[in-house]
């Protein structure tokens, strides 16, 4: 019903691979996006630059790890790693004067490069022993940042961003760093629903789902899995700059370690995997519940006077948020993209359950 | 599609390929020389010196009892099993030991025993990558789908619809892959086979567990491919009325050795094929009834 699917017909083929063949989906989507363009007119500036900056920046970050692991099938647990050396690559290309926009793809070409040697495994192994190889990725990177003061600044120090612009606009203040990330998100998301109706992305899928029966067709397997990885790899040494320049200013080894990549495989499999619209949903559940849940029991102590142990407090939203997963990874794997699929496929032809199509 | 490979040293191919009895393009250099294929996997000799060639234009018929070696013999054509001696030469080009997907983009397509379509997806783009090695993926394509992709994906679509018409999988084209009953999956893979414009078509059983209706419409689709197409086709079947219904000459393998071959009906009706089938004692049996 409210997607007005019924009575729509296509007569082109191009009209039927639209990224959202339903006019009502794309309405849907022009809101979402003139929503995001007039955000720091709609809500209040600390939302803006604590919340949804942040929620911009790692649903790119997911999207890019998304491409990795739903589209081509290839298990990534070092990507918190991928976005460190884009943001130090990007940070010390700024710092040696470069333009942010050079750097930017500077800092994503490096990533890449490095990205795709150890995605090299990928040709050799799979699964946990994929995992594994990534895994060593992300404490070799993290040792190399820490033990060179070339690349870190010295241990335990922070790396500061100068002021730069981004395509003759100054990134200082709340704004200017916001735009960019959306930006370069926008980019990213149209990059990632072109890729469900491109033959690249057939390509992938194919060697996600059986990659002998792709090499039937004439998919060269091994050069989809580098590709994939060095594509991924680029998506996450950008967004590593935009994450330093827009939103930390200042970067240290610690922000880069294996919590953020578990988090971002949390994301990915939370929203769900080769999901556009899940790399958001996981983005924002990741970051948002344990906020939410803090609060819901501060509210609770507070308000209604039940006597909980700050130890308690600051460890239960972390126990639930734990649950989540493991509940979603138990009862829908697909994840909350999937549950949104679920309720706009009955909505599709609600209230005629029996004309489905 | 790629290049065509260049035509030499066909006179050597000739020479190479036995003397065959019943084919159409008796003079035309043929499609696939296997000679003298061996391949083992340890202490097992899968095939031992397998050695056939298939004319162009022709429906050759592999059987065998099971274990005999006719997926293996397939999967050494098809790349997947480098030879572990002998040559396989496809067009006139040696391509023992290349890698599947270069096989497959010179002009090979191939379904497999136990289906091998892609799940997650829809019937359409299942077939649509049946043409991946006639159109040009890249990242930067997906990137600039408007400028770059989008006007050679509408043309593969016309192609592929063309196919789906020709297979009759109109009102499925959108469903998911898995959702679709067994008989239809066979169909679609076949039809992601026949897009890619094969040459040379290979089915590793495509009939199997499928009833006397759904095997009738594989079996025209078969002819009309040959027919509307020109494709050369080999196909691995257990069941013999279509063997011997649609091929023009068979090879039955048992052990990895080629025990008979020639016309279907006389080949098929040969006492050592009797006896592959069924046992020596059942077919001396059967024999002495026949008498």
């Amino acid at each position: 019903m409210f997607y007005r699917r019924a009575g729509i017909r296509h007569t082109r083929y191009q009209d039927e691979r639209q990224i959202w063949p339903l006019p009502f989906d794309r309405r849907l989507a022009l809101l979402i996006f003139l929503l995001a363009i007039f955000a720091p007119l709609l809500i209040d500036r600390l939302y803006l630059v604590s919340y949804l900056l942040p929620w911009v920046i790692w649903s790119t970050a997911a999207l890019g790890l998304n491409f990795l692991m739903g589209g081509a099938g290839q298990i990534h647990l070092g990507y918190g790693a991928v976005i460190a050396i884009g943001a130090y690559a990007s940070v010390h290309m700024v710092r040696a004067g470069l333009p942010f926009e050079l750097a930017m793809i500077g800092g994503g070409l490096l990533s890449a490069a490095v990205g795709m040697i150890f995605g090299a495994t990928a040709l050799r192994v799979k699964g946990l022993y994929l995992a594994m190889a990534t895994l060593a990725m992300q404490y070799i990177v993290d040792f190399v940042i820490i033990q060179f003061p070339a690349i870190s600044g010295g241990t335990q120090a922070t790396l500061q961003v100068p002021r730069v612009s981004f395509l003759g606009v100054e990134v200082t203040g709340d704004l200017a760093p916001y735009y960019v990330a959306l930006l370069i998100c926008l980019l990213v998301t149209l990059f990632m629903l072109n890729l469900r109706r491109s033959s690249f992305g057939r390509a992938l899928a194919a060697v996600r789902e059986k990659d002998y029966a792709a090499a039937v067709i004439g998919v060269n397997t091994f050069r989809y899995k580098l590709l994939a990885f060095w594509v991924s790899s680029f998506i996450g040494g950008v967004v590593g700059s935009v994450l330093a320049v827009c939103y930390y200013r200042a970067i240290s080894p610690d922000q880069f370690h294996l919590d953020l990549s578990i988090q971002l495989v949390a994301m990915v499999i939370v929203g769900g995997l080769g999901s556009v619209l899940g790399s958001f949903f996981g983005a924002a559940l990741i970051l948002f519940a344990p906020i939410l849940l803090n609060q819901f029991f501060g509210f609770a102590a507070s308000e209604l006077g039940m006597t909980i142990s700050t130890d308690l407090r600051s460890h239960v939203p972390l126990m639930l948020y734990g649950a989540m997963i493991v509940g979603f990874l138990l009862w829908e794997p697909l994840g909350l993209a999937k549950i949104y699929a679920n309720l706009r496929n009955y909505f599709l032809v609600w209230p005629f359950r029996h004309a489905r199509q | 599609m790629s290049e065509r490979p260049t035509r030499t040293s066909w006179d050597k191919q000739e020479a190479l390929a036995r003397p065959v009895g019943l084919s159409k393009g008796g003079r035309e250099a043929p499609v696939l020389v296997c000679a003298d294929i061996e391949r083992r996997f340890g202490g097992l000799r899968a095939l031992k010196g397998v050695s056939l060639s298939v004319e162009k234009g022709e429906i050759f018929g592999l059987v065998g009892p099971n274990g005999s070696g006719k997926t293996t013999m397939v999967n050494v054509m098809t790349g997947f099993y480098p030879p572990s001696s002998g040559t396989v030469t496809l067009f006139g080009q040696d391509v023992s030991g290349i890698a599947p997907h270069r096989i497959a983009s010179l002009g090979v397509a191939r379904t497999f025993q136990n289906l091998a379509l892609f799940k997650g997806m829809s019937v359409l783009d299942n077939i649509m990558l049946g043409r991946h090695t006639a159109m040009r993926p890249s990242a930067l394509g997906t990137f600039f789908y408007w400028w770059w992709s989008q006007r050679e994906e509408l043309a593969h679509r016309r192609v592929v619809e063309e196919t789906i018409e020709f297979m009759q999988l109109e009102d499925i084209r959108n469903e998911p892959v898995e959702v679709i009953p067994i008989g239809l999956q066979k169909r679609v893979e076949l039809a992601r086979a026949l897009v890619a414009e094969p040459r040379f078509l290979i089915l590793d059983e495509p009939m199997a567990g499928m009833n006397q209706e759904e095997k009738e419409y594989i079996a025209r689709f078969i002819l009309d491919a040959r027919e509307e197409r020109n494709t050369t086709i080999l196909i691995i079947e257990h069941h013999m009325d279509v063997v011997t219904a649609i091929c023009d000459r068979v090879v039955v393998l048992s052990y990895g050795e080629i025990i008979a071959e020639g016309e279907p009906r006389a080949a098929i009706a040969d006492p050592a094929v009797v006896k592959a089938y069924i046992g020596e004692r059942a077919a001396r049996r059967q024999a002495g009834a026949a008498a």
